[in-house]
């Protein structure tokens, strides 16, 4: 089985590691992985500021890439949104049939990881342990735009050594938001203190998510109270087995 | 009104040009589908049980009786309110009139004189159940709208006959397009939230709603 | 000095600031907080548990969006068809274009009739076309009748929500307003003691005032009548007791048919409140002899609703029954509450609905005061897709700015562009990775953590930390992976 891995453009730049876990995870699953090195960003930063016609080439070139690729893999569910949701009305406004079908034909294949797991490769337990007491927070981007479902509790479920701890309320907003948090940082602030209080009330040890946008967030406010919390994108979790633990992050 | 037509036209030009080409195909609403429950499963018993108990979550007063004792029910539920003058409309059943009260019957009273009574008591279109909705449509044995209005205290009779589990049956019990032209669609008593979310029952309009559930065609 | 609802520049979108300037002083008033936070959980709550009782929930919100969809589509012939039907019944429909014109017709209406006093039912409406203030410049002083409102003009302030709309003022503080304007001083601050206050200092207007203006939440094309849900039944006394009627609607919000409001209803109020129905739902037609007022007059109000309905996207804004439920559930508005957004309409639907009646000439920061969680979509009865037609409305306010000489000196529109100029090719991708580790390395800490930025990054830094950038980017570690295996 092949895959091509879209690592997005700031996992690329800032969660490397997190890149490193996917690639560590996926070929000890036997997937054979390529990444192709001209791949940039899926332009969801520039599409939800309102830079639409900025975001198309984005996507232009993103289709041009992955138009033969076997599988996209994509360690991050709002690029996976952006993708599925807007990629389908850009083309259509861009009035360009050819890219247009060539895009539909690609859509399928495209996977945010938990999705790959449980989907494309049809496994739940990958093999990992992390025995440490974990929360899960549902990023709105998975859960209203992917709709994924309880995929990642059920590969959570299956890492041995695991004690998941559930946030009273997963599904209410981080207050990220892409550009908002830059845009709107004083309301994004609030809803991050408003968020953290519940994560930080389960007393896990990690906060674990599909997107490290979200745990950027989070982890970001963690580090500055000095919280004893740390947040660890899915795949580091899934990567990690008994002789090898996940990559330690400060 | 003529004043205002050349902004009805402007408006309703306005309109046109932005609903040029129309996506949907259906140009009639009827034509729309729709998979939303409209009829209910339960049986009788169960229904008018369903009624029974939405209607206590409002806090209104539910007791039932056969037919025959309509009269004798309405006497009972009087008697216990404490309260003495009536207002009544002028349809209701000459039975439903038991001595011993002070009857006002509604043959164009001033809005004062219902003002002064203590409470009112009508007849019923329609009960729906999975709401407990009482529905009405102010014939002459339910009364002109203010008399359900102004008075604290509400007897309705409803007839099981009447009960239908979903709002859609209510519909399509109602005769053809153009009736109702008037109705009242009371679920429990008047209530605000307004202050800390905390539900105050009765700002305006009766306080108290009693209903007798007639248990006909048992 | 009357109350304001509106000639309050809090709520109007010209002279309201940007989101998140009208956002701060908010965010740090806990006791608005609290309040905000208190009424959207009950609310939640109890609309969580009917809407789980309710099986066909889904059923009927496809059944709603496609009722809503399909009268904006006819919306001329529906609007034509209720004002012939209503019209034969006794009532009269006039048309305002715009907010302007709106308040001139019930002056005249008003003129007409020599009132000096108006009790008015809860209508969104007439503070979207700022009735009240016109009104007392007039010498008709309006009577509010909804607790909340009454509430609200009494303390001469401002709605904050649309349904519960003195959400973020508590019991004490109604306790106060009242005892100052109803002149009791000794009155208690238990809901049920401030509530009993308002019924009766109402009851009298409501007796001997013989002029009322009110909205409507749906007109029936099929019959000409109007149907009002409310709570209280002060709109019962509203529609029934007076001699004149004036009901204000927005063009939209006509339903094609009575039977039509058997999804309408059943999505309503358990939307709103959390309630199956309603307490009360009222349905009249034109005028009938001796129940109800002998003068009945419908206003209908454009004011920018018919350019919404030409923009393919944006059309579905109007489907809106003005539930609230999108309010609820907005994390957002739950910290900020209503006054934020600058607008009679708050929350995710004001954030497309008030930029837009504005003909995007205003209100232009709140489409971008949305983190696009998508939770408002998620329990809109009518389906309105508002993290869609925000990004649409944020790519309008983008393509303004790019005609104007100020976006050379805006950060953010800079930053964009320069971003977009990077990620158009790897090779300017991976130099911009590069600069940025040496740009960013004197704001590393012991810790490898970046504790203070300048700029725009200051905004992040202001609350958070930010891990400095690795030395290896995730494609630098493969390429050099690869060029070990081999």
């Amino acid at each position: 089985m092949r895959a091509s891995l879209f690592i997005t453009c700031y996992n690329d730049t800032l969660f490397p590691e997190t890149g490193r876990a996917v690639v560590r995870l996926l070929e000890r699953l036997g997937v054979e992985l390529e990444f192709h090195p001209q791949q940039t960003c899926c332009g969801q930063m520039h599409a939800n500021t309102g830079f639409r016609a900025e975001a198309f080439s984005q996507a232009r070139r993103f289709v041009a890439l992955y138009r033969n690729a076997e599988s996209v893999v994509i360690p991050s569910s709002s690029c996976v949104a952006m993708i599925r949701d807007q990629y389908p009305g850009l083309f259509e406004e861009l009035g360009n049939e050819s890219l247009r079908s060539e895009f539909a034909t690609l859509l399928p294949r495209i996977y945010e990881l938990s999705e790959f797991l449980i989907d494309r490769l049809g496994v739940e337990d990958v093999g990992a342990y992390f025995p440490h007491r974990v929360t899960y927070h549902a990023s709105c981007h998975s859960l209203r735009g992917l709709h994924v479902g309880d995929r990642p509790m059920r590969l959570l479920s299956k890492v041995r050594g695991l004690e998941l701890i559930p946030l009273e309320i997963m599904e209410r907003c981080c207050g990220f938001g892409g550009t908002f948090s830059i845009k709107n940082a004083d309301v994004s602030s609030a809803m991050l203190s408003a968020k953290l209080e519940d994560v930080l009330s389960t007393r896990a040890e990690y906060c674990t998510a599909l997107d490290n946008s979200c745990l950027m967030h989070l982890g970001g406010a963690m580090h500055r109270q000095f919280a004893a919390m740390r947040t660890i994108h899915l795949a580091q979790i899934l990567s990690a087995t008994e002789g090898s633990p996940p990559e330690e992050v400060a | 009104m003529s004043a205002s037509a050349p902004s009805r036209q402007l408006i309703l030009d306005r309109i046109r040009a932005a609903t040029q080409n129309p996506r949907q195909s259906a140009s009639n609403a009827a034509e729309l589908s729709r998979s939303y429950i409209r009829r209910g499963k339960l049986g009788v018993q169960e229904r008018l049980k369903l009624m029974i108990e939405r209607l206590r979550e409002y806090d209104a007063e539910v007791v039932d009786c056969v037919p025959e004792e309509v009269p004798a029910a309405i006497g009972a539920e009087l008697a216990s309110s404490g309260r003495r003058v009536f207002v009544a409309p002028e349809g209701l059943p000459a039975e439903w009139l038991v001595a011993g009260f002070d009857w006002k019957i509604d043959r164009g009273l001033e809005n004062a004189e219902i003002e002064q009574a203590e409470g009112v008591v009508t007849a019923a279109f329609c009960g729906v159940a999975d709401s407990g909705t009482i529905l009405l449509h102010h014939s002459p044995s339910e009364g002109r709208r203010v008399l359900t209005l102004l008075p604290d205290w509400h007897l309705c009779i409803l007839y099981a006959s009447q009960v239908v589990e979903t709002l859609p049956e209510y519909f399509d019990r109602c005769p053809s397009p153009g009736t109702p032209v008037l109705a009242t669609y009371i679920s429990g008593p008047s209530a605000t939230a307004d202050i800390e979310m905390t539900r105050i029952k009765g700002v305006h309009g009766p306080r108290f709603l009693n209903v007798i559930l007639v248990r006909d065609g048992d | 000095m009357s109350g304001t609802l509106t000639g309050h520049p809090v709520l109007d979108p010209r002279l309201a600031p940007p989101f998140p300037i009208a956002a701060l002083p908010l965010l740090r008033n806990a006791q608005l907080r609290e309040n905000v936070a208190h009424a959207t959980d009950v609310i939640q709550s109890k609309r969580a548990r009917l809407v789980a009782e309710k099986t066909d929930w889904q059923e009927l919100r496809r059944a709603a969006a496609a009722i809503r969809s399909h009268t904006l589509e006819h919306l001329g012939s529906y609007l034509e068809e209720f004002e012939a039907r209503c019209t034969a019944a006794g009532g009269m429909v006039h048309w305002a274009s715009d907010a302007a014109e709106a308040r001139a017709i019930i002056l005249e209406l008003l003129r007409q009739e020599q009132a000096s006093e108006v009790i008015k039912i809860k209508t969104m409406t007439s503070a979207e076309i700022q009735l009240n203030p016109a009104l007392e410049a007039a010498g008709i002083h309006a009577y509010e009748t909804d607790l909340a409102e009454l509430i609200l003009q009494l303390g001469e302030d401002e709605p904050s929500h649309i349904v519960v709309p003195a959400l973020h003022v508590n019991r004490s503080q109604v306790r106060e307003i009242f005892a100052r304007s109803m002149g009791l001083k000794d009155l208690p601050d238990d809901p049920k003691a401030l509530t009993a206050a308002a019924r009766t200092y109402l009851r009298q207007k409501f007796l001997t005032i013989p002029t009322a203006i009110g909205g409507a939440n749906f007109l029936i094309a099929e019959t000409g009548s109007v149907a009002v849900v409310e709570s209280e039944g002060n709109g019962r006394m509203c529609l029934t007791l007076p001699r004149t009627l004036i009901t204000l609607a927005g063009i939209e919000k006509v339903l094609p048919r009575f039977a039509d409001l058997e999804v309408m209803l059943q999505l309503l109020a358990r939307s709103a409140t959390g309630e199956r129905m309603s307490p009360y739902t009222s349905l009249w037609t034109g005028v009938t002899p001796g129940d109800g007022p002998e003068r009945f007059h419908v206003v209908l109000v454009d004011n920018g609703r018919s350019s919404i309905l030409a923009r393919p996207t944006e059309r579905q804004t109007l489907r809106c029954i003005r539930c609230a439920a999108c309010l609820n559930t907005c994390p957002v508005y739950r910290q900020t509450g209503g006054h934020a957004y600058g607008s009679v309409y708050p929350g995710p639907i004001g954030a497309i609905l008030t930029p837009q009646l504005m003909h995007m000439e205003y209100a232009q920061s709140l489409p971008f005061a949305s983190s696009l969680c998508g939770a408002c979509y998620e329990v809109c009865p009518v389906k309105i897709d508002i993290p869609k037609v925000l990004l649409e409305l944020r790519a309008q306010v983008v393509n303004q700015e790019r005609g104007r000489a100020a976006r050379l000196r805006d950060p953010m529109f800079i930053g964009m562009k320069v971003a977009h100029a990077i990620l158009a090719g790897a090779r300017r991708f991976r130099a911009a990775q590069w600069l940025g580790r040496i740009a960013l390395r004197p704001f590393i800490r012991k810790d490898g953590w970046i504790h203070t930025l300048p700029s725009l990054g200051a905004k992040w830094t202001q609350t958070r930390d930010l891990r400095g950038l690795p030395s290896q980017s995730f494609r630098q570690w493969w390429t050099a992976r690869g060029k070990e295996e081999r």
